[in-house]
């Protein structure tokens, strides 16, 4: 991997005692005051895409679920969680089922959850005043290259269905939100604003390294000219986006990164070509970005996205598991297809229990193999709290996804078994075991819900509750 | 000229291309009757000599093969346009090769060595492609299909492939709307390939109307929707195989040719006539460019300019000796021949560069530049140059590199205008950087620079422009849907894209911009959010702030692209971007042909934007902005107003709207046409009675002394207070007659002269003159000013000066370039011999020209401005004659391309 592990240490000793920033230090009192007592309420959403089928959850850790298996012990792994209700016929089955991830509704259009995600619930009912000053009351990233539809990729949803925040899909974006200033108490208009044209920019970039680069239509003479408006326009980023707060000592900020964002990242659904490499190097970095953040109580809720639900990418490269290879991705070459049909998406439509699906199999070993990297970061000594346990058994941490089939073929099978995992929340669910629950997403997350102490139920108030006592400790 | 434009001429033979590029050029030396025993079914007639109607179709044509070599393995392309894009023969013993035809057996390939840019580029842009094949099919049992012309990578990824499927013709395009391997696919009616000798053309047009012709007549018509511009840009030419070499077609090939755009029923029936054989012209036997030729105009010319002409120029002719021309050069001067063909030696010219006693009190040649003079004499001192334009070779230096252009501040006003319908002109004019003057125009591309002002400023406009927007209804003329899915936004991005940034946008930017959208609905935003920002990043977008183009090619000129042509026309005619009817000229592909391209333009000439963009021309070239901070001293003329500067140039810009554009005369009447235009305080100014409360025209008929543009107070200032005759000289020898002089020796005192009793400026202008040190210089200009002697610094008429001294108005002056000095006894006279000089005329051509193209001209466009002049002034010499002559030249209609790398 390239990338160079951020950890809290680190962190903590490249910023100093004398120079730290304004912001991180308040909340670093207010963290270590609360900290003394009782570790915060904290809940996360960990998605990623195209689902497991379920004949390979029930294979236990023997196979796809192996890169869990050290975690065991400190998660819930849930099986036959029925998410069919979620179903909103005509428009899509990866949309359906990554938007029913965390919420147990069906999107309400292209842009808004059908209801709030169990993270936001829990943020309401514990911090109705905001959070303590100085923290994010929501980050929200993710590494992912399908962005048709917000629902594939944000998993962190308000009241009404809107998303609780703009999405960070960048390593630096992310470090950027983290350490640097935050104004106000929450994301006003303002802010928001500041965010979205700071999007624009980037396009704008984008477009600008087009016209200097080797697909230029442009002679020397004009390159030279647009290299030099594209100079003026980081020059511009950099005085209008320069972070505010941070300590000049603090670790740098990670370096651009190469991999295709925004607009380019999903050429209409077509798909990138990209390496093992690149595409774990990068979410590696975010992943432990997003753990910092965590470990320095800069955030207490939102999301983190591996890859999109309906995601097309061509990976290629060389997936060790435990220093030995598993398998060689070359989606494009195994499929013999270019564009959308050389995607590793096409496995799941493929998945038949017939076949041995390697594939899908390493596809889905991989994911789940960083999953369990994030989850690592927040179990490890960095993330140790006062009552002894560390901020993953502390905290509600669920991982979900959107499918539990990929063939598109029967809605019941697709969205009826979709893998679900969840971590102690501080003793109050059970964890060491993989439970066939057999109960549905809305009756999961309500239990959830009020085993975090909170009264609000999702889903229609008419629609019969059924507590799944089983996954309680 | 005939001389200096041959190596133009020749290179716009080999462009395929006359004045007008875009048209088909008819040839002159036609090819004799095809052999209608190769082609069995080719009608009878051409047996005969081909008339001018049987020459082929050249306009669009891209690649041409007629297989007329018979040994070797290469297959030459003949188009004459562009870098040939030769073919190899893969497997020589697969092939049998006879004069005219090419035999393909079981396995045999022919394809070009590197990617067919020239095609896939010419492509991309038109969206419209022929492929045309004489050919006879081996058999009807081919399948696969067999490729007869492909280009492709492989059986599964092309562009464009023509096929035989048994007994059908079958062509597969890659568009936005077909797969990566074409499909699906046009084919022929079933039966319609026999294993005989046939002409087969496949046309496309950018609408998406694909048909197929079978001896001149159309077999198949299918729309074939999409755009191109997702063509691989990797992809070879073959023929006869797929590229991977598994798809062989079996037959033999007469005629292959590729054009970049659709061909008309009529242009089909025209090849079909013409027959296999070429009825026009290979490159290859174009008339080549003599290197002693090019050697002097590219070597000798600018050394001469640069180093000799200052004094030995036809003005100056210093020691009777006259270097721009080949006849006075030969006969030498004073001290006797300079010039000994054959012998440097023996040269007058190059002996006392060699001692460096010339040039006298400048810098030495260099030893490379001497051995360069050198070599050219001892060559036989070729000259192909009527005369050495010393002021086109000035500017070669600057005029190096191709440019894109950034929109001036007046451009990105009239282009948010036009592209959403916000007036920003306030906004704009307050926080952009003003466009500096370079070369005499604040458009000269190689001088708009960006800063981080600007950034910052297209940023904040961008806010406002959409601030002003009715977003939702903007969007509405795109989508009557408000969902953020890729469904609606990715046609809308496209279309809404295509207008505001003036063309289609490929692929991967309209990927680019709906990475905005997704970002905004990801933070909670809604459609009309969405659409706002992705305007915000269009305005901001290199496709908005500048005119891009393509300028990678083979180094040759190559015609512009008709989204390219469509922005250069509006550009130029109107200083803003292409309205709807162009937008839709290019979508239709109806910027090719030379009628076409008049229609359009006569339409934008009629249009009030093309007076408006014209006084922007006269305010640059004459520099009316300048007039904003006019100071006269206050003491030496207390009767100055400053409103009077204003009054001077709406007098300029309206004389000339008069003049251009009322009653249409030829531009050089803005020397002595008989009218102004003031208000009472200019007309009590210039000392005539006051006809109205505001502006009025005035008949200046009976005013002998004002008349024309150089009696008009807006340029009389240009000789400040004092009305220099050094700085009046300069700006009619530069500006009106385009000549050049060089700059004075450094250290020199130029501190104005005053006047004083007994001493005018004309005296002192005179003092100057026979001076020595000065004279070979001044001798150019001051003589030019003395008519305007009696024009005061603010442009009041006096018979005296303030001193009493008498003034004059009678003067010899001598043109730039040559002929002898004319008098003349008034102003008026002086006004007249202007307007009819014919360097006053070239001269207006230029710098027409070059406010049109947004940079200096050099001594490469002489031979194409030449033509615009003449063109013009068979067109009655008017503003609209000129323009029209410009635009149709092959100044806009190509542009120069650098050679991929």
């Amino acid at each position: 991997m390239k990338n160079i592990r951020l950890d809290r240490r680190t962190a903590l000793k490249g910023m100093g005692a004398i120079a730290i920033g304004l912001p991180l230090l308040e909340e670093m009192q207010v963290a270590a005051a609360e900290q003394a007592t009782a570790p915060p309420v904290r809940a996360f959403n960990v998605f990623f895409g195209l689902g497991i089928p379920s004949p390979l959850q029930a294979e236990g850790f023997s196979d796809v679920l192996e890169p869990l298996k050290p975690l065991a012990k400190k998660l819930l792994i849930m099986r036959n969680v029925d998410q069919v209700r979620c179903d909103a016929p005509g428009i899509n089955a990866h949309y359906d089922g990554a938007s029913g991830a965390f919420t147990a509704e069906p999107p309400d259009g292209e842009a808004r959850s059908g209801g709030p995600s169990i993270d936001q619930v829990v943020r309401k009912t514990h911090y109705p005043q905001g959070l303590p000053p100085g923290m994010a009351p929501t980050i929200v990233a993710g590494t992912f290259f399908r962005r048709s539809r917000v629902g594939r990729y944000v998993h962190s949803y308000n009241q009404d269905g809107s998303v609780a925040a703009a999405m960070q899909e960048s390593p630096r974006r992310l470090f950027q939100r983290v350490f640097g200033t935050y104004q106000g108490k929450g994301d006003d208009a303002a802010v928001r604003r500041r965010e979205l044209r700071r999007s624009v920019l980037d396009t704008v970039v984008e477009q600008y390294k087009f016209y200097t680069g080797a697909n230029s239509p442009l002679g020397a003479a004009s390159r030279a000219r647009i290299a030099d408006h594209l100079d003026r326009v980081r020059e511009y980023e950099q005085r209008a986006y320069a972070m505010q707060g941070q300590d000049s000592q603090a670790p740098s900020a990670p370096a651009r990164s190469e991999l295709a964002h925004g607009g380019r990242a999903d050429p209409g659904g077509e798909g990138i070509d990209i390496t093992l490499e690149e595409l774990t190097s990068e979410w590696r970095l975010l992943a432990d970005l997003y753990a910092l953040a965590i470990q320095l109580d800069r955030v207490r809720f939102g999301s983190l996205t591996f890859l999109a639900a309906g995601e097309r990418i061509r990976l290629t490269g060389e997936y060790q598991y435990e220093g030995k290879t598993r398998f060689l991705f070359d989606d494009a070459a195994q499929h013999n297809a270019t564009g959308s049909k050389g995607c590793s998406h096409e496995w799941w439509h493929q998945f038949a229990m017939k076949k041995k699906n390697e594939a899908l199999r390493a596809h889905g070993h991989m994911k789940m193999r960083e999953i369990a990297y994030f989850l690592q970061r927040l179990d490890d000594a960095d993330s140790l709290e006062p009552n002894g346990k560390t901020i993953l058994e502390n905290s509600m941490i669920t991982i979900s996804t959107e499918s539990g089939d990929g063939r598109h073929a029967n809605v019941r099978r697709e969205l009826s078994g979709v893998f679900h995992a969840i971590s102690g929340a501080n003793g109050r669910f059970k964890t060491g075991q993989i439970l066939d629950v057999g109960a549905q997403g809305l009756d999961v997350y309500n239990t959830m819900l009020a085993a975090m102490g909170v009264a609000q139920q999702l889903g229609p108030a008419e629609t019969p509750r059924k507590s799944v006592e089983a996954i309680l400790a | 000229m005939k001389n200096t434009c041959t190596l133009l001429l020749a290179m716009a033979v080999v462009a395929g291309g006359g004045l007008i590029c875009r048209a088909a050029a008819p040839q002159s030396n036609k090819q004799p009757a095809n052999d209608n025993a190769a082609v069995g079914n080719a009608p009878a007639q051409h047996d005969v000599a081909p008339t001018q109607d049987d020459v082929r179709v050249q306009s669009g044509l891209l690649a041409l093969y007629d297989f007329q070599d018979s040994t070797g393995n290469v297959v030459r392309d003949r188009s004459g346009v562009g870098e040939p894009l030769d073919l190899q023969i893969v497997a020589p013993a697969k092939v049998r090769r006879t004069p005219g035809a090419l035999e393909v057996r079981a396995g045999g390939l022919i394809r070009s060595r590197k990617p067919a840019a020239k095609i896939i580029n010419a492509v991309r842009r038109s969206g419209a492609i022929t492929i045309e094949t004489w050919l006879r099919p081996a058999n009807t049992k081919t399948k696969g299909p067999g490729r007869i012309v492909t280009l492709s990578a492989n059986g599964s990824e092309r562009n464009v492939t023509l096929g035989q499927e048994r007994n059908q013709y079958d062509v597969r395009l890659r568009t936005t709307s077909t797969s990566t391997n074409g499909i699906p696919s046009v084919s022929s009616p079933k039966k319609s390939l026999a294993a005989k000798r046939a002409h087969v053309v496949y046309t496309r047009d950018r609408t998406g109307r694909a048909r197929i012709y079978i001896d001149g007549k159309q077999v198949v018509e299918k729309t074939v929707a999409g755009a191109t511009l997702n063509w691989s840009r990797a992809y070879h030419l073959g023929l006869g195989n797929e590229l991977s070499q598994d798809r062989p077609w079996l037959g033999t090939f007469y005629l292959v040719a590729v054009y970049g755009r659709d061909l008309r029923s009529q242009e089909v029936a025209r090849n079909f006539q013409a027959g296999p054989k070429l009825g026009v012209r290979p490159a290859s036997v174009a008339k080549a460019v003599s290197p002693a030729h090019q050697f002097f105009e590219t070597q000798v010319a600018p050394l001469l300019a640069k180093h000799c002409l200052e004094c030995h120029s036809t003005t100056a002719k210093k020691g009777e000796l006259d270097l721009s021309r080949k006849e006075s050069a030969l006969a030498g001067g004073e001290s006797g021949p300079a010039i000994v063909p054959g012998k440097a030696e023996e040269s007058l010219l190059f002996q006392s560069v060699d001692s460096d006693e010339m040039p006298l009190d400048r810098p030495a040649l260099s030893g490379q530049e001497k051995a360069l003079l050198r070599r050219w004499l001892d060559d036989g001192a070729d000259w192909s140059l009527p005369v050495i334009d010393a002021a086109a070779f000035k500017r070669r230096r600057v005029a190096k590199g191709n440019w894109l252009r950034r929109l001036t501040v007046s451009e990105y006003i009239a282009t948010v205008r036009s592209a959403v319908g916000v007036d920003i002109a306030k906004e704009a004019l307050a926080i952009l950087p003003p466009d500096i003057r370079a070369d005499g125009f604040s458009n000269t591309a190689y001088n708009l620079t960006v800063d981080l002002e600007h950034i910052e400023a297209y940023a904040d406009l961008a806010q406002r422009i959409v601030d002003k927007i009715d977003v939702s209804a903007f969007a509405a003329k795109y989508t009557s849907s408000k969902k953020i899915t890729d469904k609606n936004m990715r046609p809308l991005i496209a279309n809404m894209g295509k207008w505001i940034l003036r063309g289609p946008l490929e692929e991967h930017e309209v990927a680019t911009f709906r990475g905005v959208s997704t970002t905004v609905a990801a933070a909670g935003g809604n459609f009309e959010e969405a659409v706002r920002f992705v305007l915000e990043a269009m305005l901001q977008s290199p496709r908005f702030i500048y005119r891009i183009e393509n300028q990678r090619g083979d180094g040759l000129p190559w015609p512009v692209g008709d989204y390219e042509l469509a922005s250069r026309l509006s550009y130029i005619l109107w200083g803003g971007p292409p309205d709807e009817q162009l937008i839709k000229a290019a979508d239709a592909g109806r910027l090719y042909e030379q009628k076409d391209v008049e229609k359009q333009v006569r339409r934008m000439l009629q249009d009030p934007r093309a007076v408006e963009r014209s006084m922007q021309f006269m305010a640059e070239w004459l520099d009316l902005n300048r007039l904003q901070h006019l100071a006269p001293n206050a003491a030496r003329f207390p009767s100055w107003d400053k409103r009077l500067a204003e009054d001077m140039r709406t007098e300029t810009l309206e004389f000339f709207k008069d003049v251009a554009w009322k009653q249409k005369r030829p531009l050089a009447d803005l020397l002595n046409a008989q009218l102004t235009y003031a208000t009472p305080r200019l007309a009590k100014h210039y000392g005539l009675k006051p006809q109205a409360a505001g502006l009025a025209r005035y008949d200046l008929h009976d005013t002998p002394s004002r008349g024309g543009l150089l009696t008009q107070g807006s340029v009389l200032t240009v000789g400040g207070d004092e009305a220099s005759m050094v700085a009046r000289g300069l700006f009619i020898l530069k500006d009106i007659l385009r000549g050049s002089v060089a700059d004075p020796p450094p250290g020199l005192d130029t501190t104005p002269v005053p006047t004083s009793p007994g001493l005018t400026q004309r005296g002192i202008a005179a003092e100057r003159i026979a001076n020595g040190s000065c004279g070979g210089c001044h001798i150019k200009f001051e003589p030019l000013a003395f008519g305007l002697e009696k024009f005061d610094g603010i442009g009041a008429f006096h018979e005296r000066d303030e001193h009493g001294n008498k003034l004059r108005d009678d003067g010899k002056m001598v043109f730039p370039g040559g002929g002898a000095a004319v008098g003349y006894q008034t102003s008026a006279e002086l006004m007249n011999l202007l307007a009819a000089s014919e360097q006053v005329q070239k001269s207006l051509t230029w710098k027409v020209t070059q406010f049109s193209l947004g940079r200096p001209l050099i001594e490469a466009d002489a031979p194409i401005l030449e033509k615009i002049y003449r063109q013009a002034q068979e067109d009655g010499g008017t503003y609209a004659s000129l323009m029209t002559a410009i635009v149709m030249s092959d100044l806009v209609q190509k542009t120069s391309t650098e050679k991929e790398p």
